[in-house]
Protein backbone atom coordinates (compact mmCIF):
# COMPACT_ATOMS: atom_id res chain seq x y z
CA UNK A 1 0.00 0.00 0.00
CA UNK A 2 1.24 3.51 -0.80
CA UNK A 3 0.70 5.97 2.03
CA UNK A 4 1.44 9.69 2.02
CA UNK A 5 2.03 11.03 5.50
CA UNK A 6 1.76 14.80 5.69
CA UNK A 7 3.61 16.27 8.66
CA UNK A 8 6.90 14.91 9.95
CA UNK A 9 6.49 15.81 13.57
CA UNK A 10 6.65 13.10 16.21
CA UNK A 11 3.38 11.49 15.07
CA UNK A 12 4.26 11.57 11.37
CA UNK A 13 7.78 10.35 11.95
CA UNK A 14 6.82 7.32 14.01
CA UNK A 15 3.82 6.57 11.82
CA UNK A 16 6.03 6.52 8.72
CA UNK A 17 8.63 4.38 10.43
CA UNK A 18 6.06 1.81 11.52
CA UNK A 19 4.50 1.72 8.05
CA UNK A 20 7.89 1.17 6.42
CA UNK A 21 8.66 -1.63 8.85
CA UNK A 22 5.34 -3.22 7.89
CA UNK A 23 6.42 -3.21 4.26
CA UNK A 24 4.37 -0.29 2.95
CA UNK A 25 5.59 2.34 0.51
CA UNK A 26 5.64 5.69 2.28
CA UNK A 27 6.24 9.29 1.28
CA UNK A 28 6.43 11.98 3.94
CA UNK A 29 5.71 15.65 3.28
CA UNK A 30 7.18 18.25 5.58
CA UNK A 31 7.29 21.96 4.83
CA UNK A 32 9.93 22.79 7.43
CA UNK A 33 13.13 22.19 5.49
CA UNK A 34 15.30 21.72 8.56
CA UNK A 35 12.95 19.10 9.95
CA UNK A 36 12.65 17.46 6.51
CA UNK A 37 16.44 17.19 6.30
CA UNK A 38 16.61 15.72 9.80
CA UNK A 39 13.98 13.08 9.03
CA UNK A 40 15.67 12.26 5.70
CA UNK A 41 18.87 11.67 7.61
CA UNK A 42 17.13 9.30 10.00
CA UNK A 43 14.63 7.51 7.81
CA UNK A 44 15.96 7.79 4.23
CA UNK A 45 15.17 9.67 1.08
CA UNK A 46 11.39 9.49 1.28
CA UNK A 47 10.81 13.00 2.52
CA UNK A 48 9.40 15.64 0.20
CA UNK A 49 10.35 19.02 1.66
CA UNK A 50 7.19 20.85 0.62
CA UNK A 51 3.85 21.93 2.00
CA UNK A 52 1.20 19.23 1.65
CA UNK A 53 -1.50 21.91 1.66
CA UNK A 54 -0.49 22.87 -1.86
CA UNK A 55 -2.06 20.75 -4.56
CA UNK A 56 0.98 20.96 -6.78
CA UNK A 57 3.22 19.40 -4.16
CA UNK A 58 0.64 16.87 -3.06
CA UNK A 59 0.53 15.81 -6.71
CA UNK A 60 4.32 15.58 -6.88
CA UNK A 61 4.21 13.35 -3.82
CA UNK A 62 2.15 10.85 -5.82
CA UNK A 63 -1.35 11.57 -4.52
CA UNK A 64 -2.69 10.34 -7.87
CA UNK A 65 -1.76 6.77 -6.91
CA UNK A 66 -1.88 6.93 -3.10
CA UNK A 67 -4.06 4.45 -1.26
CA UNK A 68 -4.11 6.55 1.88
CA UNK A 69 -3.29 10.14 2.76
CA UNK A 70 -2.77 10.69 6.48
CA UNK A 71 -2.68 14.35 7.51
CA UNK A 72 -1.05 14.46 10.93
CA UNK A 73 0.26 18.00 11.24
CA UNK A 74 -0.35 19.93 14.43
CA UNK A 75 -2.77 22.21 12.62
CA UNK A 76 -6.41 21.15 12.19
CA UNK A 77 -7.04 23.58 9.35
CA UNK A 78 -4.08 22.22 7.38
CA UNK A 79 -5.15 18.63 8.00
CA UNK A 80 -8.64 19.39 6.75
CA UNK A 81 -7.37 21.09 3.58
CA UNK A 82 -4.94 18.22 2.87
CA UNK A 83 -7.63 15.56 3.26
CA UNK A 84 -10.17 17.44 1.19
CA UNK A 85 -7.69 18.02 -1.61
CA UNK A 86 -6.57 14.38 -1.51
CA UNK A 87 -10.16 13.17 -1.56
CA UNK A 88 -11.73 15.47 -4.09
CA UNK A 89 -8.86 16.44 -6.36
CA UNK A 90 -6.81 13.25 -6.43
CA UNK A 91 -9.52 10.68 -5.63
CA UNK A 92 -7.52 9.13 -2.83
CA UNK A 93 -9.62 6.21 -1.54
CA UNK A 94 -8.95 6.81 2.15
CA UNK A 95 -8.09 9.96 4.06
CA UNK A 96 -7.17 10.08 7.72
CA UNK A 97 -6.83 13.28 9.72
CA UNK A 98 -5.45 14.08 13.10
CA UNK A 99 -7.87 16.40 14.89
CA UNK A 100 -6.36 18.29 17.76
CA UNK A 101 -9.44 20.22 18.83
CA UNK A 102 -12.32 17.78 19.51
CA UNK A 103 -14.78 20.51 18.56
CA UNK A 104 -13.59 20.14 14.95
CA UNK A 105 -14.44 16.44 14.73
CA UNK A 106 -17.94 16.86 13.35
CA UNK A 107 -16.74 19.43 10.81
CA UNK A 108 -14.11 17.01 9.51
CA UNK A 109 -16.70 14.27 9.18
CA UNK A 110 -19.17 16.61 7.55
CA UNK A 111 -16.58 17.68 5.00
CA UNK A 112 -15.82 14.14 3.91
CA UNK A 113 -12.69 13.08 5.81
CA UNK A 114 -12.93 9.29 6.01
CA UNK A 115 -11.37 8.81 9.40
CA UNK A 116 -10.49 11.18 12.18
CA UNK A 117 -8.17 10.53 15.08
CA UNK A 118 -8.38 12.83 18.05
CA UNK A 119 -5.59 12.34 20.58
CA UNK A 120 -7.29 14.88 22.84
CA UNK A 121 -10.51 12.88 22.81
CA UNK A 122 -8.63 9.64 23.46
CA UNK A 123 -6.79 11.03 26.46
CA UNK A 124 -9.97 12.59 27.75
CA UNK A 125 -11.74 9.26 27.46
CA UNK A 126 -8.94 7.55 29.28
CA UNK A 127 -9.02 10.06 32.11
CA UNK A 128 -12.79 9.87 32.39
CA UNK A 129 -12.68 6.10 32.51
CA UNK A 130 -10.33 6.16 35.49
CA UNK A 131 -12.03 8.83 37.54
CA UNK A 132 -15.40 8.01 39.10
CA UNK A 133 -17.26 11.18 38.21
CA UNK A 134 -20.94 11.89 37.92
CA UNK A 135 -20.68 12.13 34.15
CA UNK A 136 -21.59 10.39 30.97
CA UNK A 137 -18.49 8.72 29.61
CA UNK A 138 -17.99 8.96 25.86
CA UNK A 139 -17.08 5.52 24.62
CA UNK A 140 -17.17 6.12 20.87
CA UNK A 141 -18.40 8.43 18.19
CA UNK A 142 -20.55 6.76 15.56
CA UNK A 143 -22.48 7.58 12.43
CA UNK A 144 -20.18 10.27 11.14
CA UNK A 145 -20.08 12.07 14.48
CA UNK A 146 -23.82 12.40 14.92
CA UNK A 147 -24.19 9.56 17.40
CA UNK A 148 -22.34 8.78 20.59
CA UNK A 149 -21.94 5.60 22.53
CA UNK A 150 -22.04 6.53 26.21
CA UNK A 151 -21.80 4.96 29.61
CA UNK A 152 -23.53 6.23 32.76
CA UNK A 153 -22.90 4.79 36.20
CA UNK A 154 -25.87 5.15 38.51
CA UNK A 155 -25.02 6.30 42.00
CA UNK A 156 -26.92 7.01 45.17
CA UNK A 157 -29.37 9.76 44.35
CA UNK A 158 -29.33 9.22 40.60
CA UNK A 159 -32.91 9.80 39.38
CA UNK A 160 -32.96 6.58 37.37
CA UNK A 161 -32.25 4.34 40.40
CA UNK A 162 -35.34 2.27 41.18
CA UNK A 163 -36.99 3.02 37.83
CA UNK A 164 -37.63 0.43 35.18
CA UNK A 165 -35.91 1.02 31.84
CA UNK A 166 -39.29 1.27 30.12
CA UNK A 167 -40.45 4.04 32.42
CA UNK A 168 -37.64 6.41 31.42
CA UNK A 169 -38.71 9.04 28.91
CA UNK A 170 -35.56 8.97 26.87
CA UNK A 171 -35.05 11.68 24.26
CA UNK A 172 -36.02 10.76 20.73
CA UNK A 173 -33.27 8.80 19.00
CA UNK A 174 -31.65 7.61 22.24
CA UNK A 175 -31.73 4.14 23.70
CA UNK A 176 -30.16 2.14 26.49
CA UNK A 177 -29.34 -1.35 25.40
CA UNK A 178 -27.13 -2.88 28.06
CA UNK A 179 -26.54 -2.81 31.79
CA UNK A 180 -23.28 -3.87 33.34
CA UNK A 181 -24.05 -5.24 36.78
CA UNK A 182 -21.66 -7.28 38.93
CA UNK A 183 -19.18 -7.44 36.02
CA UNK A 184 -21.82 -8.99 33.77
CA UNK A 185 -23.47 -7.46 30.75
CA UNK A 186 -27.28 -7.77 30.72
CA UNK A 187 -29.53 -6.80 27.89
CA UNK A 188 -32.10 -4.20 28.85
CA UNK A 189 -35.82 -4.96 28.71
CA UNK A 190 -38.58 -2.54 29.52
CA UNK A 191 -39.08 -4.20 32.94
CA UNK A 192 -35.39 -4.15 33.88
CA UNK A 193 -35.12 -2.33 37.16
CA UNK A 194 -32.15 -0.01 37.37
CA UNK A 195 -30.04 -0.17 40.50
CA UNK A 196 -27.38 1.87 42.20
CA UNK A 197 -23.98 0.85 40.78
CA UNK A 198 -25.38 -0.19 37.40
CA UNK A 199 -23.45 0.97 34.38
CA UNK A 200 -25.86 1.80 31.59
CA UNK A 201 -24.61 1.62 28.03
CA UNK A 202 -26.58 3.72 25.62
CA UNK A 203 -26.50 5.33 22.26
CA UNK A 204 -27.89 8.70 21.35
CA UNK A 205 -27.64 11.82 19.30
CA UNK A 206 -24.86 14.14 20.40
CA UNK A 207 -27.24 17.02 21.11
CA UNK A 208 -29.28 14.85 23.53
CA UNK A 209 -26.36 14.37 25.89
CA UNK A 210 -27.50 16.95 28.43
CA UNK A 211 -31.05 15.55 28.54
CA UNK A 212 -29.76 12.00 28.92
CA UNK A 213 -27.51 13.15 31.72
CA UNK A 214 -30.43 14.82 33.52
CA UNK A 215 -32.65 11.75 33.24
CA UNK A 216 -30.10 9.19 34.35
CA UNK A 217 -27.72 11.03 36.64
CA UNK A 218 -29.42 14.25 37.58
CA UNK A 219 -28.69 17.84 36.61
CA UNK A 220 -25.28 18.22 35.01
CA UNK A 221 -23.34 20.60 37.23
CA UNK A 222 -21.32 21.79 34.27
CA UNK A 223 -24.37 22.84 32.32
CA UNK A 224 -26.79 23.66 35.16
CA UNK B 1 50.94 -7.46 -11.06
CA UNK B 2 49.63 -4.70 -8.78
CA UNK B 3 52.21 -2.64 -6.97
CA UNK B 4 52.69 -3.45 -3.30
CA UNK B 5 50.97 -0.31 -2.09
CA UNK B 6 47.98 -0.56 -4.47
CA UNK B 7 44.81 -1.52 -2.61
CA UNK B 8 43.27 -4.77 -3.81
CA UNK B 9 39.57 -4.77 -4.44
CA UNK B 10 37.36 -7.81 -4.83
CA UNK B 11 34.21 -6.14 -6.06
CA UNK B 12 33.68 -2.63 -7.33
CA UNK B 13 30.49 -0.80 -8.17
CA UNK B 14 30.75 1.87 -10.86
CA UNK B 15 28.02 4.50 -10.85
CA UNK B 16 27.12 5.56 -14.37
CA UNK B 17 25.35 8.87 -14.76
CA UNK B 18 25.08 8.94 -18.52
CA UNK B 19 27.56 11.80 -18.86
CA UNK B 20 30.85 11.93 -20.75
CA UNK B 21 32.85 10.95 -17.69
CA UNK B 22 31.31 7.46 -17.60
CA UNK B 23 33.83 6.16 -20.16
CA UNK B 24 36.71 7.44 -18.06
CA UNK B 25 35.61 5.79 -14.84
CA UNK B 26 34.85 2.49 -16.56
CA UNK B 27 38.37 2.50 -18.05
CA UNK B 28 39.85 3.42 -14.68
CA UNK B 29 37.98 0.60 -12.94
CA UNK B 30 39.10 -1.90 -15.56
CA UNK B 31 42.71 -0.75 -15.26
CA UNK B 32 42.74 -0.86 -11.47
CA UNK B 33 41.28 -4.34 -11.31
CA UNK B 34 43.07 -5.74 -14.36
CA UNK B 35 45.41 -7.95 -12.35
CA UNK B 36 43.15 -8.78 -9.44
CA UNK B 37 40.21 -10.03 -11.49
CA UNK B 38 37.84 -8.11 -9.29
CA UNK B 39 34.16 -8.23 -10.13
CA UNK B 40 32.94 -5.01 -11.74
CA UNK B 41 29.32 -3.94 -11.58
CA UNK B 42 28.22 -0.90 -13.55
CA UNK B 43 25.03 0.61 -12.12
CA UNK B 44 22.83 3.16 -13.82
CA UNK B 45 19.98 4.57 -11.77
CA UNK B 46 16.81 5.87 -13.36
CA UNK B 47 15.24 8.27 -10.92
CA UNK B 48 11.46 8.05 -10.71
CA UNK B 49 9.30 10.74 -9.22
CA UNK B 50 6.62 9.85 -6.71
CA UNK B 51 3.83 9.89 -9.26
CA UNK B 52 5.02 6.50 -10.49
CA UNK B 53 5.47 3.30 -8.52
CA UNK B 54 9.01 2.00 -8.24
CA UNK B 55 8.14 -1.06 -10.28
CA UNK B 56 6.78 1.00 -13.20
CA UNK B 57 8.12 -0.23 -16.51
CA UNK B 58 10.27 2.80 -17.26
CA UNK B 59 13.97 2.00 -17.25
CA UNK B 60 13.77 -1.11 -19.39
CA UNK B 61 12.00 0.87 -22.09
CA UNK B 62 14.36 3.80 -21.88
CA UNK B 63 16.73 3.93 -24.85
CA UNK B 64 18.93 6.37 -22.98
CA UNK B 65 19.37 3.96 -20.05
CA UNK B 66 20.22 1.12 -22.42
CA UNK B 67 22.71 3.33 -24.26
CA UNK B 68 24.52 4.15 -21.01
CA UNK B 69 24.90 0.48 -20.11
CA UNK B 70 25.79 -0.60 -23.65
CA UNK B 71 28.55 2.00 -23.78
CA UNK B 72 30.09 0.69 -20.55
CA UNK B 73 29.89 -2.91 -21.77
CA UNK B 74 31.49 -1.87 -25.06
CA UNK B 75 34.49 -0.35 -23.28
CA UNK B 76 34.89 -3.47 -21.15
CA UNK B 77 34.85 -5.61 -24.27
CA UNK B 78 37.48 -3.46 -25.97
CA UNK B 79 39.71 -3.74 -22.92
CA UNK B 80 39.09 -7.48 -22.64
CA UNK B 81 37.57 -7.03 -19.22
CA UNK B 82 34.40 -8.30 -17.64
CA UNK B 83 31.63 -6.05 -16.43
CA UNK B 84 28.11 -6.70 -15.25
CA UNK B 85 25.64 -3.94 -16.00
CA UNK B 86 22.65 -3.22 -13.80
CA UNK B 87 19.70 -0.92 -14.28
CA UNK B 88 18.01 0.32 -11.10
CA UNK B 89 14.87 2.39 -10.60
CA UNK B 90 14.85 4.48 -7.47
CA UNK B 91 13.64 7.70 -5.90
CA UNK B 92 17.13 8.96 -5.19
CA UNK B 93 20.30 8.20 -7.15
CA UNK B 94 22.74 8.52 -4.26
CA UNK B 95 20.80 6.24 -1.95
CA UNK B 96 20.25 3.68 -4.72
CA UNK B 97 23.96 3.49 -5.58
CA UNK B 98 24.99 3.15 -1.97
CA UNK B 99 22.31 0.51 -1.39
CA UNK B 100 23.53 -1.43 -4.42
CA UNK B 101 27.14 -1.27 -3.22
CA UNK B 102 26.11 -2.40 0.24
CA UNK B 103 23.84 -5.19 -1.02
CA UNK B 104 26.63 -6.55 -3.21
CA UNK B 105 29.21 -6.15 -0.48
CA UNK B 106 31.38 -4.10 -2.79
CA UNK B 107 34.67 -2.86 -1.36
CA UNK B 108 34.92 0.03 -3.80
CA UNK B 109 32.41 2.50 -5.19
CA UNK B 110 33.49 4.72 -8.06
CA UNK B 111 31.53 7.80 -9.06
CA UNK B 112 32.21 10.30 -11.75
CA UNK B 113 31.73 14.00 -11.24
CA UNK B 114 31.11 15.88 -14.46
CA UNK B 115 32.66 19.30 -14.49
CA UNK B 116 29.82 21.76 -14.63
CA UNK B 117 30.01 25.32 -13.52
CA UNK B 118 27.06 27.25 -12.28
CA UNK B 119 26.89 31.01 -12.30
CA UNK B 120 30.37 31.30 -13.70
CA UNK B 121 32.37 29.15 -11.34
CA UNK B 122 30.38 27.55 -8.54
CA UNK B 123 31.12 23.85 -8.87
CA UNK B 124 27.97 21.74 -9.04
CA UNK B 125 28.64 18.65 -6.98
CA UNK B 126 25.03 17.48 -6.90
CA UNK B 127 23.52 15.23 -4.25
CA UNK B 128 24.70 11.73 -5.13
CA UNK B 129 28.42 12.26 -4.48
CA UNK B 130 28.04 13.84 -1.02
CA UNK B 131 25.53 11.12 -0.13
CA UNK B 132 27.90 8.36 -1.21
CA UNK B 133 30.84 9.94 0.59
CA UNK B 134 28.80 10.15 3.75
CA UNK B 135 26.97 6.83 3.67
CA UNK B 136 28.77 4.21 1.59
CA UNK B 137 30.17 1.41 3.74
CA UNK B 138 33.06 0.80 1.32
CA UNK B 139 35.87 2.91 -0.12
CA UNK B 140 34.61 5.67 -2.40
CA UNK B 141 36.52 7.14 -5.33
CA UNK B 142 35.19 10.27 -6.91
CA UNK B 143 36.70 11.02 -10.30
CA UNK B 144 36.25 14.60 -11.36
CA UNK B 145 36.24 15.51 -15.02
CA UNK B 146 39.05 17.86 -16.07
CA UNK B 147 38.16 21.53 -16.14
CA UNK B 148 37.10 22.88 -19.47
CA UNK B 149 39.57 25.05 -21.33
CA UNK B 150 37.50 28.17 -20.67
CA UNK B 151 37.66 27.56 -16.92
CA UNK B 152 41.43 27.42 -16.63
Amino acid sequence: MFVIVVGAGKVGYFLARELIQSGHEVAIMERDRARAAQVTEEIGSIVIPHDGCEGKYLGEAGANRADIVAAVTGDDEDNLVICQMAKHHFDVPRTIARVNNPKNESLFKHLGVDEIVSPTRMILGSIEADIPVHELLHLAVLGGGELELVEAQLREGSPAVGCTAGSLSLPDGCSIFAVIRDERALSVRSDTELREGDKLIGIGRTECEAELHRLLLGEDEATA
Amino acid sequence: MPEANTPVFRRAVIALSGSAIDAGIVRLALEVTRHTHAELIAVHVVELDWTQPLDADVAERSEEAQRVLDAAEGIAELMHGKLESVLVQARDVGAAIVDEAAAREADLLILGLPYRTRFGGDFAIGRAVPYALKNAPCAVWVVREPMGEESR
